[in-house]
């Protein structure tokens, strides 16, 4: 068996896991059951949130390694899903190498994926909503979709101005969320400035990374945990600074 | 009746719109979007039910661990994704808020209360959740699916 191919297709198919969002033990326990499927004895995975290492030694005794640097991402259920539905099919019927390989490389290109225009009415759908649930009215709510509108617009067109880096992506977004919901309500339409500035909050805020880090918690790996912990608190202090500026710059006109 | 509406039913609804509006950030599909919007109204409800205390979030959280495991063995599907969206509503985005303008304001002790209540929701947010899933998994160890 070529354990160089065996390990580049183990090591792809963790990295699209990490890719898709999915906990660190999840990752590890798909790359390690995978190897193991190929007849590998003890195969070694190794992950934190953006680092991804697998290592086996060949029945030769000669040791392989595999490295993947997992870049900054967002998360995919839709991905996670079938590269686990994948991941169960490899173990259960080990297809030839080649073969597996091509349906992993294949994953990423058959995902559907919403158009930017749904994914544009999601998050004016998601703040809307939110406002009736904090005590707003239907004036509210027609501001919170409209500042939900305008942070969709700017996270998903405005990646090239504001950078990949999420501490500076989440102030702006949440610095511009507060200017515009002061704004609205100053222009008449809504009737709490609160109510509309905390429901566009909501999509910015860090409930994504809060529920991995306790996952990881659950699972033992602690370090993971941590990271994902200072993670929230920094993302959140992000929307606290953003929000503060925000207002402050609409208290001036 | 008319309460019951205004205060349980209306708010529930909400809950479900503003998830199904998240799974389309997250890429969810399909029966997926439903079941991840249920899970909202139903964490949403126990919310409402338990008074919207720092404790009623725990048991919210509880719900919502138990809700997603029992989907996902239905579907035998990864648990992550119903878990993640059904909680963001409970997410404590309102306590950043207060307690930005409570610091912003110079008022120290609300900041800190407001900071502290904070901490709290997101605590009994991520023990509530990682409570009921770990009870299920041990309660019903057969319903496992085969683990990866």
């Amino acid at each position: 068996m070529d354990y160089e191919k065996l390990l580049n297709m183990a090591a792809e198919l963790g990295y699209q896991l990490m890719y898709s969002g999915a906990e660190i033990y999840r990752v590890e326990e798909s790359a390690r059951r995978l190897l193991h499927a190929y007849g590998l004895e003890s195969p070694e995975v190794f992950a934190i949130p953006n680092c991804l290492i697998v290592s086996v030694a060949t029945p030769a005794g000669q040791p392989v390694t595999r490295m993947r640097r997992v870049p900054l991402h967002g998360t995919d259920i839709e991905l996670l899903e079938r590269c686990n539905g994948l991941c169960r099919r490899l173990c259960a019927e080990v297809p030839p190498l080649d073969e597996a390989q091509a349906l992993v490389n294949a994953l990423p290109d058959a995902i559907p994926r919403y158009s930017p225009r749904m994914m544009l009415l999601g998050y004016g759908t998601a703040p809307a909503f939110f406002a009736p649930l904090f005590g707003g009215g239907l004036g509210d709510l027609a501001c919170a979709f409209l500042c939900g509108l305008a942070v969709g617009l700017c996270l998903l067109y405005g990646g090239k101005f504001i950078g990949a880096n999420s501490f500076f992506r989440t102030a702006v977004c949440s610095a511009l969320a507060a200017f515009l919901s002061l704004a609205l309500v100053e222009a008449g339409l809504g009737e709490s400035v609160d109510v509309v500035t905390i429901s566009t909050l909501m999509v910015l805020v860090p409930g994504v990374a809060l529920t991995n880090a306790m996952r990881e918690i659950m699972a033992g790996d602690t370090f993971s945990a941590l990271s994902r912990t200072a993670d929230a608190i920094l993302v959140a202090s992000a929307i606290a600074l953003g929000a503060a500026a925000g207002q402050a710059l609409g208290g001036l006109f | 009746m008319e309460t019951v509406f205004w205060e349980y039913a209306l708010p529930c609804v909400c809950a479900f719109w503003a998830c199904v509006g998240f799974t389309l950030m997250f890429n969810i599909h399909g029966l997926g979007k439903l079941i991840a919007g249920v899970g909202g109204a139903l964490g949403w409800l126990v919310y409402l039910l338990g008074g919207q205390t720092i404790f009623a979030a725990f048991l919210a959280a509880a719900a919502i661990g138990v809700f997603a495991e029992v989907m996902s063995r239905v579907r035998r599907c990864p648990v992550t994704g119903y878990v993640l969206v059904a909680l963001l509503p409970l997410v404590p985005g309102g306590g950043v808020y207060y307690a930005m303008r409570h610091g912003v304001a110079g008022e120290t002790d609300a900041f800190l209360s407001t900071l502290l209540h904070t901490f709290g929701m997101a605590a009994a947010l991520a023990v509530g959740a990682m409570l009921a899933s770990s009870a299920f998994r041990a309660v019903f160890p057969r319903l496992r699916p085969p683990k990866q």
